[in-house]
């Protein structure tokens, strides 16, 4: 069972410079909310806070009733950095196997996982024979490993090419609809967050604060056809225009 | 004559042969570069030691001839392995305690920051100040024992173990740290599994100067208040006028520090986890 996130007052400071202005979103169980802006908007900053990794200057985080820290003592986290977090001295297979280790959790099989990714046959390699794709899908199955029910990925498929940010793509789409979880989706690639999620967050630029929240006409799982779809085209649309047109008007 | 088919195990034969060729040929190379890697440090020394003794003009038991220094090698082998093996001794205690403390000291500083600003002052002046003071303090305080020159061992060892073990456990990638916390891993798995292994190239280098340092420290410190050791042994034969025997003992101490310094990277090489063959650019 997955949990809802609740976000209620966020803020950050970095010394004199506010990243995150206030942010209020709620995020219910097994939703998949994907969050799109400008760089140096603060969502990587907002995915922190969520995942307990940096501490909010206002509000507070609740992850089910618990606050984010207790959400980790369970083990219910699943965090994808945009920069691999592999261990360079691991096989892909172990590094995959680590998380389970650690967690005490074993969700998938790290040799299926990594098939799924279309990592097979490079099972036994370390990260510095691998190619950075490769190296980001085993970041991903590492992160996945221990099947938590609240995942928070920031840029995963940044570093994937074309082909591969689809074929996961759909892989997560499928997999959710038969082990649920709650995701927070950091993306800069607006098609991206309207075929994978529920509702699209969309943010202003630093500080960043929320501009509008958008619900995807349709139902998950959408397949790569959804991009044909009107609704596809009117909501990607929309969105543009929310970052773009804001852009070009000076602050 | 017969015609073989294209393909056939025979009929590949020839092509194979290049390779097969071209694999002993790698050998060859390869053997006459190990040779040569070996062999031409000792010429470049002999031909500089005989040039010295030629320019020089300095008497004999300043400056001996490298025939010479073999002989008093071998004709006093039982005098001076008696007291390598004293040295040894020295050396590697020195060296295992230094590791004990560097290591011991970087963790300790990784685990309390405090820890840090309280001791590393007092560490660095340790470390910086003049050995010939410390070993009065340590003959008046332990006279000629193997706790003395073992102490003298340890502080001029400690420090590049403290100092790159330091480097190398605050190397761990911020990235895995960040997972290895939303995992909720412990304290002893975040240092076992991630810091320790990221800082054990650190650690390795750290060997390659305290490894061989151990023995020229140990040497030195028998010199300046031991009755054993090789570092006596000079001492001795400086007083004596034995150039021969001071020569024979720097060249055996020499020769041990570089074993040493080969073993340490040897082992580092296959410990390290870093880029390797097979990996990519």
């Amino acid at each position: 069972m997955s949990s809802p996130i609740s976000i209620r007052g966020v803020s950050r400071r970095y010394g004199r410079d506010l990243a995150l202005d206030i942010v209020d979103l709620e995020v219910a169980a097994s939703e998949f909310v994907a969050l799109v802006g400008p760089s140096g908007c603060g969502k990587t900053t907002l995915l922190r806070i969520v995942a307990d990794l940096v501490a909010p200057t206002t509000g507070q985080v609740l992850i089910g009733i618990a606050p984010p820290a207790e959400a980790r003592r369970t083990r219910l986290l699943g965090f994808v950095s945009q920069r691999p977090a592999v261990l360079p001295w691991k096989r892909a297979v172990d590094d995959v196997a680590f998380t389970q280790k650690i967690t005490g959790r074993r969700g998938f099989s790290p040799a299926d996982l990594l098939r799924d990714f279309g990592l097979a046959g490079h099972e036994d390699k370390r990260p510095s024979q691998l190619s950075g794709g490769m190296v980001q899908r085993v970041n991903i199955a590492s992160a996945i490993a221990h099947d938590p029910q609240v995942l928070l990925m920031d840029e995963p498929f940044a570093a994937l090419d074309e082909m591969k940010r689809e074929e996961i793509g759909e892989w997560f789409a499928s997999e959710l609809q038969v082990r649920p979880k709650t995701v927070l989706f950091v993306t800069h690639h607006i098609d991206e967050a309207v075929i994978l999620a529920d509702r699209v967050v969309v943010f202003s630029p630093a500080p960043g604060r929320i501009l509008e929240v958008i619900t995807v006409p349709k139902a998950r799982p959408r397949g790569p056809e959804f991009r044909q779809d009107p609704r596809f085209i009117e909501t990607a649309a929309h969105i543009r225009s929310l970052l773009f047109d804001r852009e070009e008007v000076p602050a | 004559m017969i015609e073989m088919p294209p393909g056939s195990a025979v009929g590949t034969a020839p092509a194979a042969a290049p390779e097969i060729e071209e694999r002993s040929g790698d050998g060859g190379r390869r053997a006459l570069s190990l040779v040569l890697r070996v062999i031409m440090p000792l010429v470049s020394i002999l031909a500089l030691w005989y040039l010295a003794i030629y320019f020089s003009g300095l008497p004999a038991f300043v400056i001996p001839r490298p025939e010479r220094v073999l002989e008093t090698l071998v004709n006093d082998r039982s005098l001076i392995t008696t007291h390598l093996l004293s040295t040894l001794q020295v050396a590697v205690i020195g060296f295992i305690l230094s590791n004990v403390v560097g290591i011991g000291l970087a963790v300790l500083f990784m685990a309390f920051p405090l820890g840090r600003q309280l001791l590393m002052p007092a560490a660095i002046t340790l470390r910086n100040m003049p050995y010939v003071a410390l070993v009065t303090v340590l003959v008046l305080a332990f006279g000629d024992s193997i706790g003395s020159k073992v102490t003298i061992v340890v502080l001029a060892g400690f420090f590049p173990v403290l100092v790159n073990t330091s480097r190398g456990l605050q190397s761990a990638d911020p990235v895995v740290l960040d997972r290895m916390r939303v995992l909720n891993a412990s304290w002893w798995e975040t240092f076992t599994q991630v810091q320790l292994p990221y800082a054990l190239p650190f650690i390795v280098s750290a060997q390659e100067i305290t490894g061989s340092g151990s023995i020229i420290v140990a040497i030195a410190a028998e010199w300046m208040i031991s009755s054993t050791g090789l570092g006596y042994i000079i001492n001795r034969a400086m007083q004596q006028y034995r150039g021969d025997q001071v020569y024979a003992v720097a060249f055996l101490a020499a020769i041990l520090s570089f074993l040493v310094y080969a073993l340490v990277h040897f082992i580092g090489e296959r410990l390290s986890w870093q880029a390797g063959p097979g990996d990519r650019p």
